[in-house]
């Protein structure tokens, strides 16, 4: 755990990751502080251009887009942590206990994880939310936990599989400890790197896939988020009548905030797997070989 | 000593790190005669693999040769190789035989094509020239001919260290490097092995570079013996001598190690 | 051959599954399951053909096992009920004629992000530490942590609206009669490039990603140093000894993508008003057409499985070690 957060540290892919995260964050916290519009009033003419008194303009029906971006975020970021946080404790639960009981539980596990990775994720969430009428981002929040697990549960179940062999789990198991302890004592602290791809990733997974299906219309369209901004917008034909920002702004906060949660996880994954790891020797090493100190 | 075929001199490498450098060679020298076979032997992470890997110059960064270092080989120094050239000096003047007998051949190619690719590339050959040669191999070390459109998993791992060996002998080289060919193989093989290596040698003449931790085996396999210790040679003598007047205060740890049974029947 | 059996098996189960998803749903939902499914239809439609969709849909008087059984029935002898929206036309003829354009589009753009994608991975791997890799990690983060939805309407804002180089809808230009013709061909390539371009935008970092990862995991291999070691050209030794051994993982993670390549294209042909799947199923969620989105989720279903079959054959072509298999 030091090792990785130590790792984490000095990497400078983490380093910006974690700046926008915190920049979109602050924003979302701050909302009513920079700005003073109401997100789903009224507050001025349809389609304004970006100018002084709407940052970056005006809906269709006369909202303001940088107080919806404000706003959106908060839902956004609630959403993706939330389901993330869901995805990843029904995961790597599943995981745990298939890899670690094995024998039948692993077998069942492992069936419906296997089905669950073949039935087409976003079509199997269409029909969910099409059936759940005006889905709100909670509701978005706890079907996406409850149906995109299975990638995580089978990550983990196979590092599991490995730890199970390990001498550490082998003596608590000699001691008599109970399963549950040496799962979430023994087997759970050493998955922490693969929790964390897990969780990181869930998060993304979660985010694109909320304003995906609140795109496609299957979202309550009076929630404020950047899903439905994209919505109303698309259904505004915002493009063809000139209107980018209304399209474009939200556009650009989502691949921002996608961009700074892969960033975390492609350094988890560099800290956590040597191999991907490209560290400051190489500099030292091209300097060492330019000046003729050595060669291969 | 006269002309050593390969002359090992000050050779030192580091492999870089983020801060510091960490040095896996220290300034060893060693010669080996044509037709020797010369035994490296000390504890995992002494620096062995590390000589070995850089003879045929297979490293790559964060490793490096520091400039002091020297390699000759019949008189040229190795390091000074232009690409081509070592193209063609690899293989042609020294093959290796791999630690992993499981690992060490190509699994989604046929044992044929892994004949191929080598005598394809380093002759002018025809295919069939080359099928020829490569069957030819094959029944130096007792695998059927037939066996070339195979693929490595139906090997067992004996017979995929005698296969390695087989494309090691392919363009006839001048030294053999073998990176304890025998440690994935239970001890029947390993003999087998060993003793299928001496039989080619003594028809073919080349020289072997023998690297092993086990100092019993390397004793009855070779002529002469270095010893390494956290990167530097630390005794080198002839096998007899390193068994039986061990100079070094490690050498004498190394054999107390064993017990006394295995070093007296292995002679 | 065995192997190939045990997945066939699988797959039927994980249909059903599917299948089972569809029928115990309206049912779960709180209030009258046809009242939910068929809402919008009552008034409009002829009380006969309201009664032959409730029987397509298990909706018989008798236990719930018997009602699965009819829908099941009714499902495998490839009965998916009618569209609301587009009444009479039933679901299958309406997702059928939909599914060529989507099946042609996420293929081609699979084949190609899948190549261009592993050729850069490999390329990368091979000089790690490069300029040019890192250009190629750092525009796969990029291209990787975009979603499909924002890429789509970004190139359809540049290139569609703003540029006006491509048009921004239809599969063909829609006075054209499809043909097997030089003109109908070209204009079905030219409304198509955009979709096809942004697919394989949003997928070839995911590929380039797997297969750096993949090859740099197993450059410390002994058999590709013995490659090496045997001075054979480089090309030679990252073609046939690293990248032919990566790519038996890559294709196998090829068959996780195939959800997301499958999202990503039903996002596309939105934006992109292609009339694939996508916009069907935009079309139908917008007017509550449940047959139409019922049956989404089994064509798209078996389209997943059939393409998670062609990944299984094609990796155990690839690996020896599986011939047995075949």
């Amino acid at each position: 755990m030091r090792v990785l957060l130590d790792g984490l540290l000095r990497n400078r892919k983490a380093l910006v990751g974690a700046i926008i995260l915190v920049l979109v964050l602050l924003a979302a916290i701050a909302a009513p502080l920079l700005t003073q519009y109401d997100p789903s009033a009224r507050v001025g003419r349809p389609h304004q251009p970006p100018s002084w008194n709407h940052l970056m303009g005006t809906t269709r029906i006369g909202q303001d887009v940088f107080a919806r971006l404000l706003y959106g975020a908060r839902t956004s970021l609630a959403v993706g942590f939330g389901a993330g946080l869901l995805i990843t404790a029904v995961g790597t639960a599943l995981g745990i206990i298939a890899g670690y009981r094995g024998g039948k539980t692993d077998e069942v596990i492992s069936f419906l994880t296997n089905m669950v990775l073949v039935v087409p994720n976003l079509p199997l969430l269409l029909v969910l939310a099409a059936f759940i009428g005006q889905a709100s981002p909670f509701v978005i929040a706890l079907i996406l936990g409850l149906t995109s697990w299975a990638w995580g549960a089978r990550v983990t179940r196979a590092e599991t599989l490995s730890l199970k062999q390990k001498d550490f789990v082998k003596a608590a198991e000699m001691i008599g400890e109970p399963q549950w302890r040496i799962m979430t004592f023994e087997i759970f602290p050493n998955l922490i790197s693969i929790v964390g791809i897990n969780f990181i990733g869930s998060v993304i997974f979660a985010i694109i896939t909320e304003a995906t299906l609140e795109f496609l219309g299957l979202g309550d369209p009076r929630a404020i988020s950047w899903g439905t901004m994209l919505y109303n917008a698309q259904k505004a034909s915002a493009l063809s009548v000139g209107a980018w920002w209304e399209i474009l702004i939200p556009c650009f906060a989502l691949a921002l905030l996608g961009l700074g949660m892969s960033l975390l996880n492609f350094a988890i994954d560099e800290v956590a797997n040597p191999r991907l790891r490209t560290g400051n020797w190489r500099d030292r090493w091209i300097l060492l070989a330019r000046s003729g100190e050595g060669r291969l | 000593m006269n002309h050593p075929l390969l002359s090992v001199k000050n050779l030192t490498i580091d492999y870089i790190g983020d801060r510091k450098d960490f040095r896996a060679v220290d300034d060893v020298s060693f010669d080996i005669a044509p037709g020797e076979v010369f035994g490296l032997a000390g504890e995992s992470g002494c620096g062995k693999s590390t000589i070995a890997f850089a003879i045929s110059r297979l490293h790559k960064p964060p490793a490096l040769i520091r400039r002091q270092s020297k390699i000759l080989l019949n008189g040229r120094d190795v390091l000074d190789l232009t690409p081509q050239a070592l193209a063609a000096f690899r293989w042609r003047e020294v093959a290796m035989v791999f630690q992993s007998a499981m690992n060490s051949l190509n699994p989604v190619s046929r044992i044929g094509d892994q004949f191929h690719d080598v005598l394809m590339s380093h002759t002018t050959m025809t295919k069939a020239q080359a099928r020829e040669r490569a069957a030819e191999m094959l029944r130096l070390v007792d695998i059927s001919p037939d066996r070339l459109r195979d693929y490595p998993h139906q090997f067992s791992g004996g017979m995929r260290q005698r296969i390695v060996i087989a494309i090691c002998m392919a363009l006839d080289p001048k030294l053999v490097i073998m990176d304890e060919p025998t440690t994935a193989l239970d001890v029947v093989v390993q003999r087998e092995i060993l003793q299928r290596i001496n039989d080619l040698r003594r028809t073919f003449g080349f020289s072997v570079l023998f690297i092993t931790h086990d100092l019993g085996l390397m004793v009855q396999f070779c002529d002469r013996i270095g010893i390494m210790l956290a990167g530097r040679l630390v005794e080198e003598n002839a096998a007899e001598a390193i068994f039986q007047t061990p100079g070094h205060d490690y050498t004498k740890k190394l054999w107390s190690s064993f017990p006394s049974l295995h070093g007296g029947a292995l002679l | 051959m065995a192997f190939l059996f045990r997945r066939l098996g699988f797959y039927l189960a994980a249909f059903v599954a599917a299948a089972t998803i569809n029928f115990f749903l309206p049912r779960l939902m709180p209030g009258d399951p046809v009242q939910i499914m068929f809402s919008s239809a009552g008034a409009e439609l002829p009380p006969e053909s309201l009664q032959s969709l409730k029987l397509t849909f298990g909706f018989v008087d008798g236990p719930l096992w018997q009602q699965y059984i009819t829908y099941l029935g009714s499902i495998f002898t490839g009965d998916l009920g009618r569209s609301i929206k587009y009444f009479p036309a039933p679901v299958t003829a309406v997702l059928g004629q939909a599914l060529v354009w989507t099946v042609g589009l996420m293929g081609i753009a699979t084949v190609i992000s899948f190549t261009i994608g592993s050729l850069l991975g490999v390329l990368a791997a091979w000089r790690r530490g490069s300029a040019f890799d890192v250009i190629v990690s750092v525009g796969a983060i990029f291209a990787t942590s975009v979603p499909a939805v924002v890429t789509s309407l970004i190139v359809v804002f540049v290139f569609g609206f703003t540029l006006g180089w491509f048009p921004s809808g239809y599969a063909a230009d829609p006075r054209l009669d499809p043909a097997f013709s030089l003109q109908y061909i070209g204009s079905v390539l030219y409304h198509g490039f955009l979709p096809m371009v942004t697919l394989c935008a949003v997928l070839t970092g995911g590929f380039a990603v797997t297969m750096r990862n993949n090859m740099i995991n197993l450059l410390g291999e002994d058999y590709v140093v013995m490659g090496r070691a045997k001075g054979l050209s480089d090309h030679h030794v990252m073609i046939w000894y690293a990248a032919r051994n990566a790519l038996l993982p890559t294709v196998s993670s090829l068959a996780i993508a195939i959800g997301t390549i499958l999202g990503g294209s039903l996002v596309t042909e939105v934006v992109f008003n292609y009339p694939g799947l996508g916009n069907i199923l935009y079309q139908a969620i917008l007017a509550r057409d449940y047959p139409v989105i019922q049956g989404q989720l089994l064509i798209m279903t078996a389209t997943m499985l059939i393409a998670n079959f062609i990944v299984d054959v094609s990796y155990v072509l690839l690996d020896p070690r599986l011939k047995g298999a075949l």
